[in-house]
C-alpha cells in the first residue's frame, strides 16, 4: 500500500492547491480573531455557531477536503493512468484505502492548524479547547475525505456536485431543517468537539456521544466500501 | 477460432461490448495461443475496446473472456501474470523513470531491485533512468512504460499500440524486443491501424473491422487474399472512349466503366500488371494519360474487402 499511498501524497501536492488551501485555512483563524477582539465578543454559543460550525466545519473544512479528496481518483482517471494502479495483482482496498489515507494526511495538516489556531485565540489560550477544536475538525476531515474520495471515483463532476453538497445540505438544510443535522457531517463534528471537552461546552444541545460514534464510522466506512465497490465494478479508463 | 494449434491463453468467446445504442465488439470469438498476435483493424474498429475487456478493465456486455482459464475481469490474482500497456501515452510526469517501473515492480510484488535494472536495462533507458518521466521524448516514454510492464515478468504482454510515436530506430528497437520476448515463450497480443507494422511483428493476426472480427490466422494467408482483391482505378485521358475500348481486351482488365463525365474507371485484379499495360496501350495508341489514381487503397477499404469476402 505504502507506493500508493506515496503516489497519491506527491499526486496531491500540487503547488497551486497548497497555496489555495493555506488561503482557505486562514479564514476562519482571521474571521476568529476579529470576532473575539471587538469589545463585543461573542459568546461561547455564538462563536460556535458563527465560526466554529458554519465556517470551520461546515465550509471551510469541507471545501478544502474536496479539493483534495475527490482527485485522489479523480486525476488518474483524467490521466488515465489508474489502470497502472487496478492492473495490479491486489485487492482494490489495498487501492482505496492508501489513497484516502493520502487524501487525509494532506487536508488533514492544514484544516489541523486553522482549528487550532481559531479555537486558540477564540478561548483565550485555552489549550484543552483549542484541541477539542482541532480533533474535532480532524474527525470532519476523515468523513468529508472519504465522502468525497467515492465521489471523485463515481463521476466525473465531483467538484460540482460537492460543491452543491456543501452549500446546501451541509450549509443550507443542516441549519434550517431540524432532522438533516442527523446526516451532517458538520454537526457530527460540532458533537465530537463538545465531548473532546465537555468542560468549555457543557450544557450544549448536542447528539449523545453513542450516536456520534456510530454515525461517524458509519459514514466513514460506508463511503470507504462504496468506493471500493466501485473501483471493483467501474469500467477504469 | 483458433490461431495455430497450441493450447490457449486467452480465450475470447461470443464477446460483445456496447455503449448505448453503440455496438463497439459484436460476437467476436478468437484464442490467443504464445508467441506474436497481432490485432489489426482501423482507427474505431474496436481493437481498444477488446484488449480493454482481455485485460479485464471493462466488462463484457455479452460473452466471456478467460486467461488461463478464469475469467479476467475482476481476478486481480490474475493480473500478477499479465503485463498490459495501455495505449494512453500518459506518464507520472514528476516521478523519475526508475522509481516509475520500480513502483509498478512493488505493486506487483517484485522487490528485488536487480528486476528493475533488467527490466530498464532491457529498454536501454539505463542512462535516462534518473530522469524525471516528463522530460522523456514520446519514444522514450513508451520504452520505460514497457519496462515497467515487463518489471514482474510476466507470461502475456497486452500492447495497445505499442509503436505509436516511435522515431524509425526506435521501432526496429520496439520490435527486436518484442520478438525477444516472444522467443522467450511469451504471449503477446499487440495492436495496430498499420498494416505493415503487424506483417513485421506478428505470427497470426486477428482482423477487427467495424467491431466484427473479420478475419484471423497466418498473416501470410491474410496477405495471399490482400493481392487478390480487385482493384478500382481511376484514369482520367484526352480519348475515355478509345481508351475504354482498348483497356478492356487487357488480361489484368475485369471490367471497365466509362462515367458521364469521360472518366473510366477500371477494375483489375492485377494491378501490377495493369500499371505495366496501361501506359504502354496509351502510348500506341497515342492517347494522353492526365491521371491514374488508385481507388481503394486506403487501409478501410482493404478491410472493407476483407469483411466483404
Amino acid at each position: 500500500m505504502l507506493p500508493i499511498f506515496l503516489l497519491t501524497l506527491r499526486q496531491l501536492s500540487g503547488k497551486w492547491r497548497l497555496t489555495i488551501m493555506s488561503l482557505l485555512a486562514l479564514l476562519p483563524v482571521v474571521v476568529g480573531v476579529l470576532m473575539v477582539s471587538f469589545e463585543d465578543a461573542p459568546s461561547v454559543a455564538d462563536f460556535e455557531i458563527g465560526v466554529l460550525s458554519s465556517i470551520l466545519a461546515g465550509a471551510i473544512s469541507p471545501l478544502v477536503v474536496l479539493a483534495i479528496a475527490s482527485a485522489a481518483f479523480a486525476n488518474e482517471i483524467e490521466d488515465k493512468t489508474l489502470a497502472n494502479l487496478t492492473l495490479a495483482p491486489i485487492p482494490r482496498w489495498q487501492i482505496v484505502v492508501p489513497k484516502l489515507l493520502a487524501a487525509i494526511c494532506v487536508a488533514g495538516p492544514f484544516m489541523a492548524i486553522s482549528a487550532f489556531l481559531t479555537g486558540y485565540f477564540a478561548y483565550s489560550a485555552d489549550i484543552r479547547a483549542a484541541l477539542a477544536v482541532t480533533a474535532a475538525v480532524v474527525v470532519g476531515v476523515a468523513l468529508y475525505s472519504s465522502a468525497f474520495v467515492w465521489l471523485g471515483l463515481k463521476t466525473t463532476r465531483a467538484i460540482g456536485y460537492g460543491l452543491l453538497y456543501i452549500v446546501l445540505w451541509e450549509g443550507f438544510f443542516s441549519s434550517f431543517v431540524m432532522g438533516v443535522r442527523l446526516f451532517s457531517v458538520r454537526y457530527f463534528s460540532i458533537a465530537w468537539m463538545h465531548w473532546f471537552d465537555a468542560r468549555r461546552f457543557a450544557g450544549f444541545d448536542d447528539f449523545s456521544f453513542g450516536f456520534t460514534v456510530v454515525a461517524s464510522v458509519a459514514v466513514f466506512g460506508g463511503f470507504l466500501l462504496l468506493s471500493i465497490r466501485r473501483l471493483r465494478y467501474m469500467d477504469v479508463p | 477460432m483458433t490461431t495455430n494449434g497450441a493450447a490457449p491463453v486467452i480465450r475470447v468467446d461470443h464477446v460483445s461490448r456496447w455503449f448505448g445504442s453503440v455496438v463497439a465488439v459484436s460476437d467476436v470469438t478468437f484464442d490467443v495461443t504464445p508467441g506474436i498476435t497481432g490485432l489489426l483493424g482501423p482507427n474505431g474498429a474496436g481493437k481498444t475496446t477488446l484488449l480493454r475487456m482481455m485485460t479485464g478493465l471493462t466488462g463484457t456486455s455479452d460473452g466471456t473472456v478467460t486467461v488461463f482459464g478464469e475469467p479476467v475481469r475482476r481476478n486481480p490474482p490474475l493480473y500478477g501474470r499479465m503485463g498490459v500497456m495501455s495505449e494512453h501515452e500518459t506518464v507520472y510526469g514528476f516521478m523519475k523513470g526508475r522509481d516509475f517501473v520500480r513502483m509498478m515492480g512493488r505493486l506487483r510484488g517484485v522487490t528485488d531491485e536487480a528486476a528493475v535494472d533488467k527490466a530498464i536495462g532491457f529498454v536501454d533507458l539505463a542512462d535516462a533512468a534518473h530522469r524525471p518521466l516528463g522530460t522523456y521524448s514520446r519514444g522514450m516514454r513508451q520504452r520505460m512504460r514497457l519496462a515497467a510492464t515487463l518489471v514482474h515478468d510476466p507470461e502475456i504482454l497486452i500492447l495497445d499500440e505499442p509503436l505509436n510515436g516511435a522515431d524509425p530506430r526506435q521501432r526496429v528497437h520496439f520490435q527486436t524486443l518484442l520478438r525477444q520476448l516472444a522467443a522467450e515463450g511469451r504471449t503477446i497480443l499487440l495492436s495496430s491501424h498499420i498494416l505493415e507494422e503487424v506483417e513485421q511483428l506478428a505470427d497470426t493476426v486477428l482482423l477487427i473491422v467495424n467491431g466484427k472480427l473479420a478475419a484471423s490466422g497466418d498473416f501470410r494467408a491474410i496477405r495471399v487474399a490482400l493481392d487478390e482483391r480487385p482493384y478500382h482505378v481511376l484514369v482520367v485521358s484526352d480519348s475515355p472512349r478509345e481508351l475504354a475500348a482498348a483497356v478492356v481486351r487487357l488480361e489484368s482488365v475485369d471490367a471497365v466503366n466509362v462515367d458521364p463525365d469521360g472518366t473510366l474507371v477500371v477494375l483489375s485484379r492485377n494491378v501490377r500488371d495493369l500499371q505495366i499495360e496501361l501506359p504502354r496501350l496509351a502510348q500506341s495508341a497515342a492517347i494522353s494519360l492526365r491521371r491514374v489514381e488508385p481507388l481503394d487503397d486506403s487501409l478501410e477499404s482493404v478491410f472493407g474487402y476483407l469483411v466483404e469476402r
